[in-house]
């Protein structure tokens, strides 16, 4: 295991996809291998990620292997039932900095949520079908321009009004963080991905799988 | 002395009738003489007319020809979203990964997309302008068109899979926009400001910088002077601390630094360079007028014993900002000797 947690680390996607294969072949179960090796490599990296010591390009390596072996071990991209619950995530119309965005994407894979990106630019309106349609525990925003903010107010009511109010929101990114929560009328606001996710741990260990 | 001298007076550390004050409005401009933005970066005469409105209201010390981060890559063949009072977004990059780019040629400036309108507004400024205002033409770093050609991730995984291929397009990137700076140049600018935000120390590490994209601004703003830049302007927002020591050697006469970054710091890093910055941009929009007068004086008193200093907000005044905000911090300047 602490193979495969060197090879994610230092963003190797083939040595990560080989320790895989062992592992599995060796009986440890695909969720073993999430849990204790993917998780494992995220946790690390969240402590090595402090903000003044952020490393863009190194996360984006690590994530880049983390991807290869969730799609490794789950072909086709589903998750099993059971798995844990889905996160819909989007960068809203108008704004196109979505580094934040994938960032997040990939440290929640690594934990195992079910992950729906509606990408960048995205219409409110096609967050909120979106939503309607994958039932997530929750959605994430991320805004790095200041005209988005009058869109993210809007999200919460627009679940609401289509019967999703269990639906939390949450945002982040270097214009949102800039507000507050209350302001943005969002559920919880952000600092890092890493936080964004503690956050999701928190609120999803009651909530029905 | 007018508004050109005393920019030059800055960047030479020379005495001043006072310390020069220039608002980074772009697309503000457009919303102050209430036309939609989409009409303001498409319409090089409506731009220039803007811009000038602008001037008049404020009485800041340069005025841009400024469009988007989107200019150099649309004349390059990506495919824009635009939207009606927000910047355009790219729907499909120019180039992809697989493709061969054997074929590509540098844009010309007074064909290509958007490009002949930016030299246009140029011309028309300057007409109006002479030499008295500073007229700032911009292009993109080499670093951020070939991440806006590729798209962001693309590019920077290509950087560390295919150094040697990533490395060439850089180099054609490059061409390119010296191609369309020079022209500019030859339009009317005085200058035209180099925005590098994809070389920022928030996107790649300063080792990343030193390596690749140090040597290339250098030739970048090497061509500039050639062509007759009256000074070299580069503005890469976010925390820059870790980059600001190799903008002397780049050839950077001004240098902008964010609000992320203290004017203590930078004057550090860059003791013989003049600065510009560092109002947060977001503060034009949600703060108060005295308290961008506050900051405003905080920062002229900061460099009062220094001087090489312009003084601006961190990066672009966002369109929306409220005209107070940026009039505080304009007659801040104009009202300190
Ligand atoms: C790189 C960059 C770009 C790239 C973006 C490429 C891309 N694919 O993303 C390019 C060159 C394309 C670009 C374009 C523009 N940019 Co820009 N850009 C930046 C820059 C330098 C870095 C942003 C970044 O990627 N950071 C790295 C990422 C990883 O950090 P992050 O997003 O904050 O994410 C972290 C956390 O916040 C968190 N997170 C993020 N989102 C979320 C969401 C949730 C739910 C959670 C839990 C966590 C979370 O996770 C991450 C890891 O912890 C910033 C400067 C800065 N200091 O931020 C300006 C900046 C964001 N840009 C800015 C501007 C103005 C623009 C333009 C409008 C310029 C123009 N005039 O055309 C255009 C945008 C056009 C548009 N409509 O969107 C301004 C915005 C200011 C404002 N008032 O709104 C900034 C702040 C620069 C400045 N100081 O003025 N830009």
């Amino acid at each position: 295991m602490d193979a495969l947690i060197n090879a994610l680390l230092v963003g190797n996607g083939a040595d990560s996809i080989a320790h895989s294969q062992r592992l599995l072949h060796a009986g440890v179960s695909v969720e073993r291998i999430v849990i204790e090796g993917i998780e494992e490599a995220m946790t690390s990296l969240d402590e090595k990620c402090t903000v003044s010591q952020f490393n863009l390009l190194e996360i984006m390596l690590v994530g880049r292997s983390v991807t290869d072996v969730m799609n490794y071990l789950y072909p086709g991209g589903s998750l099993p039932a059971g798995s844990k619950d889905t996160v819909v995530l989007a960068t809203m119309e108008g704004d196109i900095h979505d580094l934040g965005k994938n960032i997040l994407k990939t440290v929640l894979m690594g934990k195992g949520y079910r992950v729906v990106d509606c990408g960048k630019d995205c219409p409110l309106q096609k967050l909120v079908d979106v939503s309607e349609k994958e039932s997530p525990l929750a959605v994430g925003i991320s805004g790095l321009v200041t005209s988005i903010i009058p869109l993210v107010k809007q999200v919460r009511g627009s679940l609401r009004a289509r019967g999703l109010e269990q639906v939390k929101v949450m945002a982040g990114g270097a214009a949102l963080k800039q507000s507050s929560a209350e302001r943005l009328h969002v559920d919880y606001l952000a600092e890092t991905a890493f936080d964004g996710a503690n956050y999701l741990d928190r609120i999803s260990g009651g909530a029905i799988p | 002395m007018n508004s050109m001298e005393r920019v030059m007076a800055a960047v030479a550390f020379g005495s001043l009738d006072r310390i020069p004050v220039i608002a980074q409005v772009f697309g503000h401009a457009a919303i102050v003489a209430g036309v939609p933005l989409d009409e303001y970066i498409q319409d090089g005469e409506i731009l220039a007319w803007c811009q000038l409105k602008a001037l008049d209201l404020y009485g800041y010390d340069a005025v841009f020809s400024v469009m988007d981060v989107n200019v150099e890559t649309e004349a390059m063949g990506s495919i824009l979203n635009y939207h009606k009072d927000q910047y355009p977004t790219v729907e499909t990059y120019a180039l992809s990964k697989e493709n061969n780019w054997g074929s590509l040629s540098t844009p010309d400036p007074e064909q290509a997309g958007r490009m002949p309108e930016m030299l246009k507004a140029l011309r028309i400024l300057r007409r109006e302008l002479r030499d008295e205002i500073p007229v700032v033409g911009c292009v993109m770093g080499p670093l951020t068109l070939t991440t806006q050609l590729l798209g962001m991730e693309t590019a920077l995984y290509l950087a560390i899979d295919d150094p040697d291929r990533f490395g060439r397009l850089m180099d054609f990137a490059t061409e390119v926009v010296i191609r369309f700076g020079v022209a500019q140049i030859g339009a009317g600018a005085h200058l035209p400001i180099v925005f590098d935000p994809s070389a920022s120390p928030a996107v790649v590490p300063h080792q990343f910088f030193r390596e690749v994209e140090l040597p290339r601004l250098k030739k970048l703003f090497e061509s500039f002077k050639q062509a007759g830049a009256a000074v070299n302007w580069l503005n890469i927002a976010g925390p820059v601390e870790s980059i600001l020591p190799y903008y002397t050697d780049a050839g950077v006469n001004i240098a902008n630094f964010d609000y992320c970054v203290t004017p203590h710091v930078a004057s550090d890093k860059l003791p013989k360079t003049c600065l510009d910055g560092n109002i947060k941009p977001l503060a034009f929009v949600e703060s108060a007028p005295d308290q961008i007068t506050t900051e405003a004086d905080m920062l002229l008193k900061s460099f009062a014993g220094r001087g090489g200093f312009i003084l601006s907000s961190g990066c672009e005044i966002p369109p929306e900002s409220l005209q107070e905000n940026v009039a505080a911090m304009v007659m801040t300047a104009r009202n300190t000797r």
